[in-house]
């Protein structure tokens, strides 16, 4: 009889412990809020880490605009798959750039400067739409991501960042004849090719 | 005795057994299994005929299954390609809910599945979604959209419609989102009416002729797909606004890329059917080889087509 007793007792602690940990309860608001919370993708915070920590530091390893018209000119294809990036696949590619110039003219859309190298390309003031500030360094991998909306506010955040912090003071500050030096960001179409019209969206400057 | 006869069945199930093994894989091609929601759309033909062409140059058999945008032959389609061996399905999806069951079922049988053009609401569903980038698109558009509008005076008031594609369809939506990231950033651009016309040409005109009664003063307008910026374009020839009001579409379709040369439409968003279906069978081909790290969406740029551009597509793309 004690025997028996002794091993009832050993099967209602090992099921004890087994119903103790196998069943729970929680809040379904928690479980929601907790849910939620390891989804969910924040673009502004993503947005403001890649750029304080990730691309301003890339700024300093932008290929010479100046260089790269050139050898666009001479070997586009050597110019596109050492130079160019881009999130998607097809014929729109994206190169982190910087140059040195002086200001020509200020206009409402943007700011058209010289190139020291001879060339004349425009600084996107008003028009920083796209995707080319989120490809162009290549620090971006697309198996980051699952969601393709969640890439598309990554571009929508980077460019506010950048209408705030460069191109609001930038566009208030420069004036015709002073020396500007940028690192920016431009977009171009492998298939179809147009260096005549060249937008730089800019990243970073130093105007004096 | 009894020894041999054990022996005996011994050896005849080995023998039954290996009769089940399938002795063709060896010898023949693998094949790929091309499943489209419709072929009576010369776009999705492009599409499928792509691919099918794309996986055969790589070596494979293939096959092109028609799913009369009908989710249950879709199904049909699937139970097919899995019971006949098939070693990758390159799929155009009928509903982007609807065909996640059946992705799932090829999915379960070890069977990858790469969706072209159309996204299946389920990031486990597929291998990898090839798709055109909409919003990217639609971005460009509403940039080019504000540029042209915005000639005469920054601020003067600018009024449009914007004409939807059916409203349950993800596409609709990107193209929407994409195009009013840019314009809602302008207050004084003023949507006055926001229709869908189901991605279809008559409704497009029926649609926007309605419109044009409210609202006889508007500047442009803006549809979800090259049909329906057909349609709006008819709508406004009949009404004697052609000329003062700007349509914009979507698809980069041949009679619309003849219509901007012609300055009747001012821009579309060319797609690329040919790219995301080449991409696809490349794919099928890399996994059926072992690589398995695909990224879950992959976009495929749409290329701004407007005034400006429209000398470097001279020679209609082959569709």
């Amino acid at each position: 009889m004690p025997k028996n007793s002794l091993k009832y007792a050993i099967v209602l602690v090992l099921l004890g412990v087994v119903a103790y940990n196998s069943v729970y309860f929680r809040k379904l608001d928690e479980v929601k809020a907790s849910s939620g919370s390891t989804s969910k993708f924040d673009p502004v915070a993503y947005a403001q880490t890649f750029w304080t920590s990730r691309l301003l530091p890339a700024t300093s390893s932008a290929t010479d605009l100046g260089t790269l018209l050139t050898l666009l000119k001479t070997d586009k294809e050597k110019a596109i798959d050492s130079y160019s990036h881009a999130l998607g696949i097809g014929n729109i590619r994206y190169f982190l750039v910087k140059g040195e110039g002086k200001i020509n003219a200020i206009s409402d859309n943007d700011i058209t400067v010289s190139l020291l190298s001879g060339e004349t390309i425009k600084l996107a003031t008003e028009y920083i739409f796209g995707n080319a500030v989120r490809d162009a360094s290549g620090l971006i991998k697309i198996t980051e991501f699952d969601n393709t909306m969640d890439l598309n506010n990554v571009s929508t955040e980077l460019n506010a960042i950048l209408r705030k912090k460069v191109v609001s003071p930038f566009r208030a500050s420069a004036k015709v004849g002073s020396t500007v030096k940028f690192v920016g960001a431009i977009e171009l179409n492998k298939e179809h090719l147009h260096l005549e019209y060249l937008e730089v969206i800019p990243i970073s400057v130093n105007s004096h | 005795m009894n020894s041999q006869r054990f022996i005996f069945l011994w050896f005849f199930a080995i023998l039954l057994a290996g009769s089940c093994t399938n002795k063709s894989t060896s010898n023949q091609p693998k094949k790929v299994a091309v499943i489209v929601s419709t072929l009576n759309n010369p776009w999705f033909v492009v599409l499928a005929e792509t691919a099918a062409a794309q996986a055969k140059e790589l070596g494979y058999e293939t096959k092109i299954f028609d799913s009369q945008n009908n989710t249950a032959l879709e199904s049909d389609h699937f139970e097919n390609a899995i019971v006949s061996g098939f070693s990758a399905i390159l799929l155009n999806p009928t509903d982007s809910d609807g065909s996640i069951v059946n992705a799932m079922k090829a999915k379960d049988a070890g069977i990858p599945v790469f969706c072209m053009d159309r996204e299946v609401n389920s990031p486990q569903a597929a291998t990898c979604q090839i798709l055109s980038d909409n919003y990217s698109g639609c971005v460009a558009i509403g940039k080019y959209f504000v540029q042209s509008l915005r000639t005469k005076a920054t601020d003067a008031p600018i009024k449009y419609v914007e004409i939807l594609g059916l409203v349950g369809d993800n596409n609709t939506w990107n193209r929407s989102k994409g195009f009013h990231s840019v314009v809602d950033h302008y207050t004084n651009f003023k949507m006055v009416a926001q229709q869908s016309a189901d991605f279809d040409r008559n409704k497009a005109m029926e649609v926007l002729e309605s419109i044009l009664q409210a609202h006889p003063d508007v500047n442009a307008v803006f549809c979800g797909n090259d049909a329906m910026a057909m349609g709006a374009y008819q709508a406004l020839v009949a009404a004697g606004k052609a000329k003062d009001v700007g349509v914009f579409g979507f698809d980069g379709a041949d009679d619309v890329m003849n219509s901007i040369r012609d300055g009747k439409i001012k821009a579309t968003g060319l797609q690329s059917p040919q790219t995301m279906a080449k991409t696809a069978a490349q794919f099928a081909d890399e996994y059926i080889k072992g690589k398995r790290d695909f990224a879950k969406k992959i976009p495929v740029a749409v290329e701004l087509v407007d005034q400006e551009n429209i000398k470097d597509y001279s020679t209609p793309k082959k569709r």
